[in-house]
């Protein structure tokens, strides 16, 4: 009673708790249709192969999704201003921005860079006026220079050229001289300008040459030749005096790869690039900085600009390269490619691995093709085969028709005196009604004994071009051959002998080419005998199983004349024959026969005399 | 009338059986035999033939038709073969067998050859017995009525007898009445026939 009860409560508790979802299910529903999903407009300043920009875009992103678990709208622009700063170009990205999203009006703009910043400050009434600015990637003076609304908030950046040309001193203490390379766009100039401000207690101390207004080409050929006790600082080279729009980390690994000095940025992405080391953020870290502001905007909540600190940032292969000590390194520092990957350790091996895996997968698909055309000759190998196993067949079928034909007319002429018989009994006053039912009986048992015969000569006769896979019994298949050969074997004076093993031995193969190879091994047999004057002719069957290999052993012995020593093996071989009238085909097919299911076929002299032949095939039953 | 029987050698049981039971039912005896052997332990004798099957284990229809002509010639042979060829009936036919069927034989065609067999056995039966007689008869003349039955069959006057002989022509005379009455003989024409049949009549001594 008590159980019962329990249960009950148990089951309204579960209906009641069902309902609750339902109606949390509900709300939820719409609360979401009232608040929709916010959007958010993430502005690029350049192109999709500036590294800087699009690892902040990609980190922004990738939190941004995280955070919301994906229920959030995300929209990116690409704004290329590096090569298309034309005012033109600004105008109509402005208009064509407008039109895109008016419909879609984002909540907040994400501005990677000054020049996207700069874009939205001027713009952004147009494309979103009541979206909330959130910018990253550039200091805080650049900031108040732009004069942004006191709704807009930045992850702002330090970005510390003497910090970097610091680093470059602990690294290289002996330096007299610092080149600073930097490119012809307004990017470019305006970090000449930093650069030049932040540097100014520097050149007291280091011979500072600034390089600008170069090509490509002559920056690097410069850093290919500058004094030993060098300093070189690559700010930007977004486009160079010829007007080529670079990516900056392009440029800097056009520079590093032939400079003969080490190479410093104020970027990380220069880090990987070729470059020793910079005092930078991480553009991943300004990534994260932006999407946390803005979770904090779309939440609702105030927020304050947040600065992303520096870091001192070094390759450790570039350390080496130059001989640099680790020891040398402020605190700190972030070690790049500290270790060795595993493909730089073992260059020579991945090398020599990769080039193994090459030379395999040429040999794999030269195998292939290989195979295709193999398989294609294969194939029409088997169709000949299958063609010449056949017109063994009928041969074998001709030479026992004979056989053939007696044994078919026995229940024939059974049947035919049986039926006249009983025509004529029935022709009496008094019929002998008993004996006509027997005579019916024995009709049909000799009616069944003819149809049975008839099946089994159908195989020998009937044309196949696929192999009929089955598992059967290797004795029936002996006792069936037994049966056609009977009346051949009667008229020709050959006694039989068959010793079946007392378990059935199971092969896979098809019945009928094993049959035939029976076949052909004793007609052979018997051929022998009666070529060579014996009185006892007499022919064996036995079967077996050897338990050693686990395989099915058929040995077929006369006792006519033998085999000469010399021919045992090319007895095998085709158009080899002893007979006036022998194709020579009968053996080989029979060893082509017995090589297809896997077996092998071989002969033997009888130490009494006479020849063995013998076949072992697999042993289907396993055991 | 004794009723004739046939004897048949046949391996295959089924075929067996059916002509067994087709002759029992046409008024014949029947006898079966599973092989040559088998025949060759109880030689058939009387009236009736042998069904012998061509193929068989062990001897062969022919050979086995060479040692019945041995044991017992007055039994009249059919052959009859699943696989007859022209040398095997044409060797059969030479030594004798009265027919060589070929399976699948009528009913009609095997029990005509049976008959045929049988009857022609049969004559020759009558005849060989008829032989018997004539033999045990001649063997009952004294040697001087053989010489005289010798010497008249060929035609020789009793006068040439006498003269052969060393005797009178009366002596002779007597003797060849003694002859013929012993000889169930009317007419020297019968006397010739008989002396035929016993084989007396070839080359002269």
């Amino acid at each position: 009673m008590c159980k019962i009860y329990y249960k009950i409560r148990l089951r309204l508790s579960a209906i009641a708790c069902m309902a609750i979802a339902c109606f949390a299910l509900m709300d939820g529903s719409e609360a979401a249709s009232q608040n929709r999903v916010p959007r958010v407009l993430i502005l690029y300043p350049y192109d999709e192969r500036i590294p800087a920009t699009s690892i902040a875009g990609q980190s922004v992103r990738t939190h941004l999704m995280d955070a919301t678990d994906g229920k959030i709208d995300l929209f990116t622009e690409f704004l290329d201003l590096a090569r298309f700063p034309q005012s033109a170009h600004i105008d109509r990205m402005s208009r064509y921005l407008s039109e895109k999203y008016v419909d879609h009006r984002p909540d907040v703009v994400i501005t990677l860079g000054e020049e996207a910043t700069r874009f939205m400050n001027t713009h952004g009434r147009r494309i979103a006026p009541d979206a909330r600015i959130v910018y990253g990637g550039f200091d805080r003076e650049t900031a108040a220079e732009l004069d942004l609304p006191t709704s807009a908030v930045g992850a702002v950046s330090e970005f510390d050229v003497e910090k970097t040309v610091a680093l470059a001193m602990r690294l290289q203490p002996d330096a007299k001289r610092l080149v600073v390379m930097v490119g012809s766009s307004s990017f470019d100039q305006r970090w000449l300008r930093t650069a030049k401000v932040g540097l100014a207690d520097i050149e007291k101390t280091l011979e500072t040459t600034y390089v600008t207004g170069f090509s490509i080409d002559e920056f690097a050929e410069q850093a290919s030749q500058l004094p030993d006790d060098t300093v070189l600082v690559v700010l930007t080279i977004m486009r160079d005096r010829n007007g080529r729009n670079l990516a900056p980390r392009t440029a800097l690994e056009r520079i590093t790869a032939v400079a003969n000095v080490p190479v410093y940025g104020p970027y990380s992405t220069y880090i990987g690039s070729g470059a020793v080391g910079a005092n930078s953020v991480t553009f991943e870290s300004v990534g994260e900085a932006i999407a946390k502001l803005s979770l904090e905007i779309i939440a609702g909540r105030d927020v304050a600009d947040i600065d992303v600190q520096p870091r001192y940032l070094v390759d450790a292969r570039q350390m080496q390269r130059w001989g640099f000590a680790e020891s040398n390194l402020p605190p700190n520092t972030i070690v790049s490619f500290s270790k060795p990957s595993v493909f730089d350790e073992f260059f020579p091996q991945v090398m020599t691995v990769l080039a193994f895996i090459l030379a395999q997968s040429v040999v794999i698909i030269a195998l292939v093709f290989e195979r295709r055309r193999r398989g294609r000759a294969e194939r029409e190998a088997r169709n000949r085969l299958h063609e010449l196993i056949h017109l063994n067949q009928s041969a074998t079928a001709g030479a026992l028709s004979a056989s053939i034909a007696h044994e078919l007319n026995q229940p024939l002429g059974a049947i035919l005196i049986n039926a006249e018989t009983a025509e004529q009994l029935l022709r009496n006053e008094t019929p002998d009604l008993s004996l006509i039912r027997q005579i019916l009986i024995d009709i049909q048992d000799a009616d069944r004994r003819a149809g049975d015969m008839i099946g089994r000569m159908k195989g020998l006769l009937k044309k196949r071009s696929e192999i009929d896979w089955q598992e059967f019994d290797l004795n029936n298949v002996v006792k069936s051959a037994a049966q056609i050969l009977q009346a051949d074997i009667a008229r020709k004076k050959v006694r039989l002998e068959i010793a079946h093993h007392d378990r059935a031995l199971l092969v896979r193969a098809d019945q009928v080419h094993i049959q035939q190879v029976v076949l052909n091994l004793a007609t052979n047999a018997i051929d022998a005998m009666q070529e060579f004057p014996v009185a006892d002719k007499r022919l064996k069957f036995e079967t077996s199983l050897d338990a050693v290999s686990g395989k099915v052993e058929f040995a077929i012995s006369d006792t006519g004349g033998g085999i000469a020593t010399e021919n045992l093996t090319s007895v095998f071989d085709a158009f080899y024959t002893t007979k006036a009238k022998g194709t020579g085909l009968g053996l080989s097919i029979a060893r082509a026969i017995i090589e297809i299911y896997g077996g092998r076929i071989w002969a033997d002299n009888h130490p009494q005399g006479g020849a063995i032949f013998r076949f072992a095939l697999p042993h289907a039953g396993g055991g | 009338m004794v009723t004739a029987t046939v004897h048949i050698v046949d391996d295959d049981t089924s075929f067996r059986t059916a002509v067994a039971r087709l002759l029992k039912a046409s008024g014949f005896d029947v006898e079966s035999y599973s092989g040559s052997q088998e025949l060759l332990d109880r030689v058939p004798d009387g009236p009736g033939c042998i069904l012998l099957d061509q193929n068989m284990p062990g001897l062969s229809g022919l050979e086995l038709q060479d040692r019945l002509l041995q044991l017992a010639p007055l039994m009249p042979i059919i052959f009859l073969s699943g696989a007859g060829s022209v040398s095997t009936s044409v060797r059969a036919m030479k030594a004798g067998a009265d027919d060589f069927l070929e399976k699948p034989a009528s009913s009609a065609d095997l029990l005509a050859a049976v008959r045929r067999a049988v009857a022609r056995g049969e004559a020759q039966r009558l005849e060989q017995d008829k032989l018997n007689l004539l033999q045990a008869v001649f063997k009952s003349l004294t040697p001087r009525e053989v010489q005289v039955f010798k010497q008249m069959v060929r035609g020789r006057l009793n006068k040439q007898i006498a003269f052969d002989l060393a005797t009178s022509e009366r002596t002779i005379k007597a003797h060849r009445h003694k002859v013929m009455e012993k000889l169930h003989a009317r007419s020297l024409a019968e006397a010739i026939s008989i002396a035929d049949k016993l084989g007396l009549l070839g080359p002269p001594d």
